[in-house]
C-alpha cells in the first residue's frame, strides 16, 4: 500500500475568470481517517474534490492523491468517488449501470454484486435508474465508488436530499466504510453529520481553509461551567479568585472565563467558602457556534 | 480502450434512442426510397391528354425500373437516401457524445479510471460499429423494398455484383460517419445534444442545400461548394450512376474518389476536434 498521505494539496487554486472558487488551499488527509470537509454551499468544496479527481484542472498549486497526479490512472486506481448528485444512465438498471462502470474500472462482475450488497441494493438492482428514489440513487452512487475497493473514498454531500432515515442509514454506511485502513474524505455542509462521522475536520470558506483539527479541537474549551448553591454568592466568590477573567450567570450555571485545567483549584476554593458544588466541567462551544464564527453563515444543523 | 469500447457498446445497445433512430432509418429507406417513388410512378394517367399520358407512362416506367433489385445501389446512393441517413447519423453521433453532459455521467465514468482518451476512443469506435449496422440495415431494407417492387412488377430479380455491395458498405459507412462524427464533435464542443443537433441539422438541411441551389456560376464558388459535406456525399453516391433528369438532383461536382477522400478527411478532422476538446476541458 502507498504510504504517501492519501490527499495532499499545496497552494491549490482554481479561478473561473474573475471568480476564485478555491484559493491557496493546503490540505492533508491522513491515512485511515474520516476527514470532514465542511463548508457552506458554494464554499469551494466540490471544486476542490473535482480537482482531486482530475475532472477540473487547477489554476495554480499542486495536489497529490495517493502520491500520484490527480486524475492519473495510478491515482484513480485507488480512489472511489461520488461527486455531487449521483449520475447514471437513466435507461439502464442499477446493475447494468454498475456493470458498465466496472468495465471502465477494469474490475470483474463479482465486484458489482459485492458493491450492491454493501449498499443493500441487490433486490432493486434490476430496476431502471430513473425509477430509483433519491436514497437509492445515492446508494448506487456509493456502490459505484466502491467498485474498485478503494483506499480512498471521496464522498461529496452523500446525504443531500435524503429523509432523516436515509441520512441516518447513509451515516452508518460511511462509518462502516471508514473502519479499518480505508480513508474517507467526506464533504458536507451538515454539522451534525461531520460531528458524528469524522475524525478530523477542515472548514472551508470562500475557497480558503479557515480551520482544521479534530471536532474536539475545533470546539475548544473556553472556560468552566459551575453549578453551585447559592448561585449569587458563588458568583461573588468566583470573581475574587485570581485568574478568573469574567463570570457570567446563564441557565442556573456560572460560566467562568479561565483555564479549564484549574477546575480542581476552583472547586476547592468554592467548597472551602461553604458552597455546595454539584457540577463543574469545561465549557465548550458547539460546532455550530464554531461554524458560524468561521464562516459567517447561518449553519445547517 | 477495449474496456471502454465494451462499455460504450452496452450503452448504445440498451439505449432506446438508438433503436428509435434505426426504425426511422428503416422507414426513410422504405418510404422515401421505394414506397413514395412506386406510388407516384403508378398514378393513373387516364385523365391526361394523349401526348402527356405517354410521357407520364414512360417516366413512371423509368422510375419503377430504377426501383428493381438490379438498381438497388443506384437508388439508395444517387437519389439521396443515404444522404438523408446522414441526418439520422448526425443525431446518433450527437446523442452518443452529448447525453453524457446532460446526465452528468462523465464524472461518474471518468473517475472509474478509463482515461479520457480511451473513454472517447471507445465511444467513437462503438459509434462506428453502430454506423456499420445502420449501413447494413439500410442496404437490407433497400433490398427488401426492391424485391417487393420486383414481385409487384413481376420482374426478374437480379442483384448488383457482390463487389458493388462491398463498395456500397464502405461508401455508406463513410457518408454516415462524416455526419455522425460532425454531430459527435459539435456535441463535445457545446457539451450537450440540443445545440449540436440543431446546428448540425440546420447546416445540413438549410445552409448547405441553399448554397447548392444558389444560381451562382463562378469558378471560385464552385470550388467552395466542392468542399461542402452535402456536395461530397452526393458526388460519392454518383459512383453508382447519375440521377434521372427532371428530379431536381444537382449534377455531382467532384469525382467519387475525390469525394471519398474529402469525406474521410472531414471525418478525421471531426474526430481530432472532439478529442482535443474533450482532453483539455474541465468536467464541471
Amino acid at each position: 500500500m502507498n504510504q504517501a498521505p492519501p490527499v495532499e494539496t499545496r497552494g491549490l487554486t482554481k479561478r473561473y475568470g474573475s471568480v476564485t472558487a478555491v484559493e491557496n488551499l493546503n490540505l492533508t488527509v491522513r491515512r485511515g481517517e474520516v476527514y470532514g470537509f465542511l463548508g457552506p454551499n458554494g464554499a469551494g468544496k466540490t471544486t476542490t474534490l473535482r480537482m482531486l479527481l482530475g475532472l477540473v484542472r487547477p489554476t495554480a498549486g499542486t495536489a497529490r492523491v495517493l502520491g500520484e497526479e490527480p486524475g492519473s490512472a495510478a491515482s484513480l486506481e485507488g480512489v472511489g468517488a461520488l461527486v455531487e448528485s449521483p449520475a447514471f444512465y437513466p435507461y439502464l438498471s442499477g446493475r447494468d449501470n454498475l456493470r458498465m462502470m466496472a468495465r471502465y474500472a477494469g474490475v470483474g462482475r463479482e465486484r458489482v454484486e459485492e458493491a450492491l450488497r454493501t449498499v443493500e441494493l441487490s433486490e432493486r438492482a434490476k430496476d431502471r435508474f430513473k425509477k430509483y428514489s433519491l436514497g437509492m440513487k445515492q446508494r448506487l452512487g456509493v456502490a459505484a465508488a466502491l467498485l474498485k475497493d478503494p483506499e480512498l473514498l471521496i464522498l461529496d454531500e452523500p446525504t443531500n436530499g435524503l429523509d432523516p432515515k436515509g441520512m441516518a442509514d447513509m451515516r452508518e454506511l460511511i462509518k462502516r466504510l471508514g473502519r479499518g485502513e480505508r480513508t474517507v474524505l467526506l464533504s458536507s455542509h451538515l454539522l451534525g453529520e461531520v460531528e458524528q462521522v469524522c475524525d478530523r475536520v477542515g472548514v472551508i470558506r470562500g475557497g480558503r481553509l479557515v480551520a482544521e483539527g479534530t471536532v474536539a479541537e475545533l470546539r475548544e474549551r473556553t472556560g468552566l461551567l459551575v453549578r453551585a448553591e447559592p448561585l449569587r454568592e458563588a458568583a461573588e466568590i468566583a470573581r475574587r479568585i485570581s485568574g478568573v477573567e469574567e463570570v457570567e450567570v446563564t441557565d442556573g450555571l456560572l460560566r467562568l472565563s479561565t483555564d479549564p485545567d484549574r477546575a480542581a483549584e476552583i472547586n476547592r476554593k468554592l467548597v472551602s467558602a461553604g458552597l455546595e458544588v454539584s457540577e463543574l466541567r469545561p465549557a465548550e462551544r458547539s460546532l455550530e457556534e464554531v461554524f458560524l464564527e468561521l464562516t459567517g453563515e447561518e449553519g445547517t444543523v | 480502450m477495449l474496456a471502454s469500447l465494451s462499455a460504450e457498446l452496452l450503452k448504445l445497445r440498451k439505449r432506446p434512442a438508438t433503436w428509435v433512430l434505426a426504425l426511422v432509418w428503416l422507414a426513410v429507406v422504405l418510404v422515401f426510397g421505394y414506397l413514395f417513388f412506386y406510388l407516384i410512378s403508378s398514378f393513373p394517367t387516364g385523365g391526361l391528354p394523349e401526348d402527356q399520358r405517354a410521357q407520364q407512362e414512360a417516366l413512371g416506367e423509368q422510375l419503377r425500373r430504377g426501383l428493381l433489385p438490379e438498381n438497388l445501389l443506384e437508388n439508395l446512393f444517387v437519389n439521396g437516401t443515404f444522404g438523408t441517413g446522414g441526418a439520422i447519423a448526425l443525431i446518433l453521433g450527437a446523442l452518443a457524445a452529448g447525453s453524457e453532459y446532460g446526465w452528468g455521467t462523465l464524472k461518474t465514468a471518468l473517475t472509474q479510471r478509463p482515461g479520457r482518451l480511451a473513454f472517447l476512443l471507445g465511444k467513437m469506435l462503438a459509434l462506428a460499429v453502430f454506423l456499420l449496422l445502420f449501413v447494413l440495415l439500410g442496404l437490407a431494407a433497400g433490398a427488401a423494398g426492391s424485391y417487393a417492387v420486383a414481385l409487384l412488377e413481376d420482374a426478374a430479380v437480379k442483384w448488383p455484383p457482390l463487389e458493388d455491395f462491398a463498395r456500397a458498405v464502405g461508401m455508406g459507412f463513410l457518408i454516415l460517419a462524416v455526419w455522425a462524427y460532425l454531430g459527435f464533435a459539435l456535441a463535445t464542443l457545446f457539451r450537450g445534444t440540443a445545440l449540436a443537433i440543431g446546428l448540425g441539422l440546420a447546416w445540413s438541411l438549410a445552409v448547405e442545400s441553399t448554397l447548392t441551389l444558389l444560381p451562382v456560376e463562378n469558378d471560385a464558388y464552385e470550388t467552395f461548394r466542392s468542399f461542402l459535406l452535402g456536395e461530397n456525399t452526393a458526388s460519392l453516391g454518383s459512383y453508382f450512376g447519375s440521377a434521372p433528369q427532371g428530379f431536381g438532383v444537382p449534377e455531382p461536382l467532384v469525382e467519387p474518389e475525390r469525394a471519398a477522400a474529402t469525406l474521410a478527411a472531414y471525418t478525421v478532422v471531426f474526430v481530432v476536434v472532439a478529442a482535443l476538446s474533450f482532453r483539455g476541458r474541465d468536467v464541471t
